[in-house]
């Protein structure tokens, strides 16, 4: 998923809801994320576009709540309980994400595979 | 006639049982077929009384009658005829004896046919001309009679019904049936004629003409007349049919009979009389044919529809008799048809021996090239038309049709149609051209340029909206575009438009964006590709070409902004992409020499650019670097104006306008370099690949401010592994492009030691191990090419040269050397070798493997070949565009290369500057030297190092810290 910039971005998304899970005093999604517009997106090895400052899955836990969720390892997140992921900085998303009076996240996530099967569905 | 006489008899005796009935009619006719010269009528009667009695008699009669025919006019005669006709019937034997009554019979009857039109009916044959058109009428009029005599049907109808019988009994039938035919001849022209068809033609050639004539004048009278004007031209043999024909009738006996021999003469009776059909119906199938040209082009539509109207003609002439036709055991129903179609002339035309069209619908003749080449210039607009659709059906993969088409002056008259208000025939004639351009048949192209088909084809490409036509014009230019001397045609009378007309809209391109919309995408149309294919054939012909496309207004633009939105769509693998990609490339090559004002940004070549090398050392440099540069205004960094993040790349400053750049200045701006890499990681088009790396070789070339910023800007993007993986490619061209690429951007100094530190093994990996070939059996050039990158990366750098060693690189090295069968191989790899060789601090590790300095010096035979200072010893002719001209500083620097036509092997992918520097350069490295001064090398030596650990193929200059990653 690459845009221009200046452009509203299309993507295809997949709705994923994450009931955390209560470990003591934390909530825990198991997953990790990566990116971020305070990040060098060069490095992110997930999008494909390597300017894309966005939020990246980076490692899913096994057997965690993300993976039960059906997150996977390099989707995109989009936005979380409705709050736009695209043009946060690292520590925002982590924040977001981590809400300690919210028990389930909801997550708008795109990934390649995604957009490929909208293509191949629509050819 | 004595003989005749005993046969009717005998048979008649025989077969009086089943003959009963017809002997009755019989009589009837005879008694009419006399009076036949007098009037119509008789003709009717007479043509009954064939019918029976043809069956029997057969094909001896037929020859017979031919002979006799001349001879013998006996109006009794054909009342014997008739009463032998009867006992025929009963027994086969008879038959034989009844042919040579028949003979005598058709004779007479033959030419109280003939004389009956010309001197009985109207004219009393007196009259020539006014025999046509008369005799049509009168025709009509006897036709009506005879349908209108209930006795002439009755008679039809029996008769028809013995024939069956006769059949069933003997073999040979269908002659049978034409030989009595013929006898009774007379009545059958019209009647005859029309059930039965061809067969029966041979016997009454004249008859069946003159009955024909009529007839056809008479159903399809205005396209006789127009087609006459345009038929004759084409169809010489018309006018002489018409000839016969009316002679015929006007002259009754020798004309008619002197046709008659020769065909009749003809091994096949129907042959002759096919030809003759063919000849006298040439006109008026021309008429229809071109009138119903559709049919032409769609056979099986066309003719059914064709058919249908006049079939509905004929079926009300035949009626009465329709029954007895179709009920006959014959299948004479097909017969029929045939006949119907001969009749009716202007339709089917179609008796030509050409086995194709027949096959289908034996009424049908295609019109053979000359007559669709002459209705090209026919008035009615349908008709040029079709001629032309059709003629591009003809020209469809048939090089030899092609040829005649030209040969036959058709180009000329297609070109002229194009200028044709109607759309049809416009897009019809565009259709012909594009098939008849298409092809390595370059005279054929040269044809349409002769006539002034390019400015024609643009002015319909203006003129026009019709998207067919556009796309059909726009192919023709790029066939027409492949064939060299016309490429510069097109430029001068097409470039603009083109580019005005599809490039620009299609590109998605809006030369004044509207702030509110957002920026439309690409349409990859049919029309886009075609012309993006067109402009790519044309952009390679030389620099005056590149020069006129990069100023042409709006084109670099518009491909720039095509591209990105394929980019931006991910759809990057189609044709028009890669022809977006090629001519970008194309455009790229020699930028630093051919922009106009490219001298202004020339860098010294010992100068170590300052984009290239001083700003990634340091922050500090920076400054520095660019105090020179600051006094010109432009100047500012731009690492500033992305923000923040990308200004800890401690990038090097690009230049940047205050204006936006526009038109070919976009050609170089280091933002082109994300597109080409993202080109590169995403394309799966060999050819677009190929082009992207070729675009990036071509604009690292060079010794001007822009290369350096292009070569440092390549590293700033991480380019360098995505280069560095493609040279894993499968494709040939692939690899040799992005070969040379790496080859060009060494010449950036960390570059040069990120690419040795790094790519080092994928080079070495793409040489060939001795004899054996590697599993991708590269070609030469592309060998050739990766050893001179490597040649580039181990010069005056022993760092590099040591992780060649380590590559496992010399024992290839020095196979090539030694046993390559090419020169050129083992003379680049002999380069490479005593680059190595003159890293002296190497020398000891080389020895511990085992290595010596004669593994290190040219091998004997190929400085028998002559030595490298030697220039004319290296094959420059295998290198297309290469410059010869070392001595142009310019040259020193890695240039490009342009690319060039559509089929892949049009493209060079060689490195003009490798040639001239690498190749005919005598030393090597003092060239190396002179273009790259070495800056203080313990510096260059530790920064290396440093970076070393770093990130593959990424500068740690230019990377960040790790990112971070948080568990959440």
């Amino acid at each position: 998923m690459s845009f221009i910039p200046g452009q509203p971005v299309t993507a295809v998304v997949q709705r994923i809801e994450i009931c955390k899970l209560r470990q003591c005093d934390n909530l825990i999604l198991g997953f990790s994320i990566g990116g971020g517009i305070d990040q060098d997106p060069g490095q992110n090895p997930f999008s494909e576009d390597k300017t894309d400052k966005g939020i990246y899955v980076t490692r899913v836990s096994k057997g965690g709540p993300a993976e039960a969720a059906g997150l996977m390892i390099g989707d995109k997140i989009m936005q979380v309980n409705g709050w736009d992921m695209t043009m946060v900085t690292h520590d925002q998303a982590r924040k977001r994400l981590t809400k300690k009076n919210e028990d389930v996240v909801r997550l708008l996530v795109t990934r390649k595979s995604l957009e490929d099967a909208v293509r191949n569905a629509m050819v | 006639m004595p003989a005749e006489v005993r046969q009717e008899q005998s048979p008649s005796n025989q077969t009086s049982l089943a003959m009963m009935q017809e002997p009755q009619e019989i009589v009837e006719e005879t008694v009419t077929i006399e009076e036949d010269p007098g009037t119509p009528t008789s003709h009717v009667s007479v043509v009954t009384s064939d019918d029976g009695t043809t069956r029997r008699t057969e094909t001896k009669v037929t020859k017979v009658v031919k002979t006799v025919t001349r001879r013998t006019y006996h109006p009794v005669v054909v009342s014997e005829t008739l009463v032998g006709s009867k006992p025929a019937t009963p027994t086969p034997g008879d038959s034989d004896s009844v042919t040579k009554m028949v003979k005598t019979v058709t004779t007479r009857t033959v030419r109280q046919v003939p004389l009956g039109p010309d001197g009985v009916p109207f004219p009393e044959g007196s009259s020539p001309l006014g025999s046509y058109t008369n005799s049509i009428d009168r025709r009509f009029m006897k036709n009506g009679e005879r349908f209108s005599t209930p006795q002439a049907t009755s008679t039809l109808t029996r008769s028809y019904n013995n024939y069956s019988d006769s059949y069933g009994e003997t073999p040979e039938g269908p002659y049978r049936h034409y030989g009595l035919h013929d006898g009774y001849g007379d009545l059958p022209d019209s009647y005859g004629s029309l059930s039965r068809g061809v067969n029966y033609r041979p016997r009454y050639p004249y008859m069946a003409s003159s009955g024909y004539r009529p007839e056809n004048s008479y159903t399809l009278p205005i396209r006789k007349d127009d087609y006459s004007h345009v038929a004759q031209p084409q169809v010489p043999l018309g006018g002489t049919v018409d000839l016969n024909r009316s002679q015929p009738e006007r002259f009754q006996a020798e004309p008619y009979g002197l046709e008659d021999d020769r065909r009749s003469l003809g091994p096949d009776d129907d042959e002759p009389y096919d030809l003759e059909s063919d000849y006298s119906t040439a006109n008026r199938r021309t008429v229809g044919g071109a009138n119903h040209g559709r049919h032409m082009r769609e056979p099986p539509r066309v003719r059914g529809g064709y058919e249908d109207p006049i079939e509905a003609d004929l079926i009300d002439d035949r009626h009465p008799y329709m029954p007895n036709l179709y009920s006959a055991p014959l299948a004479q129903a097909e017969l029929g048809s045939l006949a119907s179609l001969d009749r009716m002339g202007p339709m089917g035309g179609r008796r030509s021996p050409s086995a194709d069209s027949v096959r289908k619908d034996p009424r049908w003749r295609d019109p053979d090239l000359p007559e669709v080449i002459a209705m090209l210039g026919h008035p009615v607009d349908p008709v040029k038309s079709n001629a032309a659709a059709y003629l591009q059906h003809l020209c469809y993969e048939n090089d030899k049709v092609k040829k005649e088409v030209r040969h036959l002056k058709g180009v000329p008259l297609l070109v002229g149609l194009l200028d044709h208000p109607r759309p049809e025939v416009h897009r019809k004639a565009c259709g012909a051209l594009r098939n008849i351009s298409y092809g390595r048949d370059h005279d054929n192209k040269v044809a349409i340029k002769n006539c002034d088909g390019i400015p024609a084809l643009i002015r319909l490409l203006r003129k026009t909206s019709d998207m067919e036509v556009r796309e059909l014009v726009t192919g023709t230019l790029w066939n027409l575009s492949s064939y060299e001397p016309l490429k510069m045609v097109i430029i001068n009378h097409g470039l603009q438009t083109l580019t005005n007309e599809v490039i620009i809209p299609h590109s998605g391109w809006e030369q004044e964006p509207n702030e509110d919309s957002k920026p439309r995408d690409a349409e990859w149309t049919t029309v886009f590709k075609n012309t993006s294919g067109c402009l790519r054939n044309v952009s390679s012909d030389g620099a005056e070409a590149r020069r006129r496309l990069r100023e042409c207004e709006g084109l670099v633009d518009a491909l720039l902004h095509a591209l990105q939105s394929a980019v931006g769509k991910k759809d990057m693998d189609n044709k028009s992409v890669e022809n977006c990609v090629c001519i970008m490339r194309n455009l790229s090559y020699h930028v630093h020499k051919e922009v106009p004002g490219a001298e202004k940004f020339q860098e010294p070549s010992t100068n170590q650019a300052p984009g290239s090398v001083g700003p990634q050392r340091k922050k500090k440099d920076d400054a520095g670097c660019f105090g020179g540069k600051k006094t010109k205004e432009e100047w500012f960094n731009q690492g500033r104006k992305n923000g923040e993040s990308e200004k800890s790349y401690d990038t090097l400053d690009l230049p940047k306008r205050t204006e936006p750049t526009k038109g070919f200045e976009l050609l170089y701006q280091p933002e082109v370099v994300r597109l080409y890499l993202s080109l590169l990681t995403e394309s799966q088009n060999y050819n677009t690949l190929e082009a992207a790396a070729g675009a990036l070789q071509n604009l690292s070339a060079g010794q001007w401010t822009w290369s350096n910023y292009i070569r440092a800007t390549v590293r700033k993007e991480k380019g360098l592994p995505i280069l560095v993986e493609l040279l894993r490619s499968d494709s040939d061209k692939v690899v040799r492009a992005v070969a040379i690429a790496l080859r060009n951007l060494s010449m950036d100094r960390r570059n040069k030691d990120l690419i040795g530190s790094y790519a080092m093994r994928d080079l070495v990996s793409n040489l060939p191990s001795g004899q054996q070939r590697p599993a991708k059996n590269l070609e030469e050039d592309t060998v050739v090419a990766v050893l001179n990158t490597i040649h580039e990366i181990v010069t005056d750098s022993s760092e590099n040269a040591r992780s060649l060693i380590q590559a496992q690189a010399i024992e290839k090295l020095v196979a090539i050397n030694r046993t390559s069968q090419s020169q050129r191989e083992t003379k680049a790899a002999s380069y490479v070798l005593q680059a190595v060789w003159s890293h002296k601090e190497l020398r000891n590790s080389l020895a511990k493997d085992g290595w010596n300095k004669t593994h290190f010096q040219p091998t004997a035979t190929s400085q028998a070949k002559g030595t490298r200072s030697n220039k004319p010893a290296y094959d420059d002719t295998t290198l297309p565009l290469m410059e010869k001209n070392q001595g142009n500083k310019k040259s020193i620097s890695g240039d490009m290369i342009p690319m060039d036509e559509l089929d892949p092997d049009g493209y060079s992918t060689i490195d003009q500057k490798d040639k001239d520097c690498k190749y005919k350069s005598g030393d090597v490295s003092s060239d190396l030297a002179e273009r790259e001064p070495l800056k203080n090398d313990t510096n260059r030596k530790q920064f290396v190092r440093t970076n070393r650990p770093a990130v593959n193929l990424v500068d740690t200059c230019d990377v960040k810290p790790q990112p971070v990653d948080s568990w959440v």
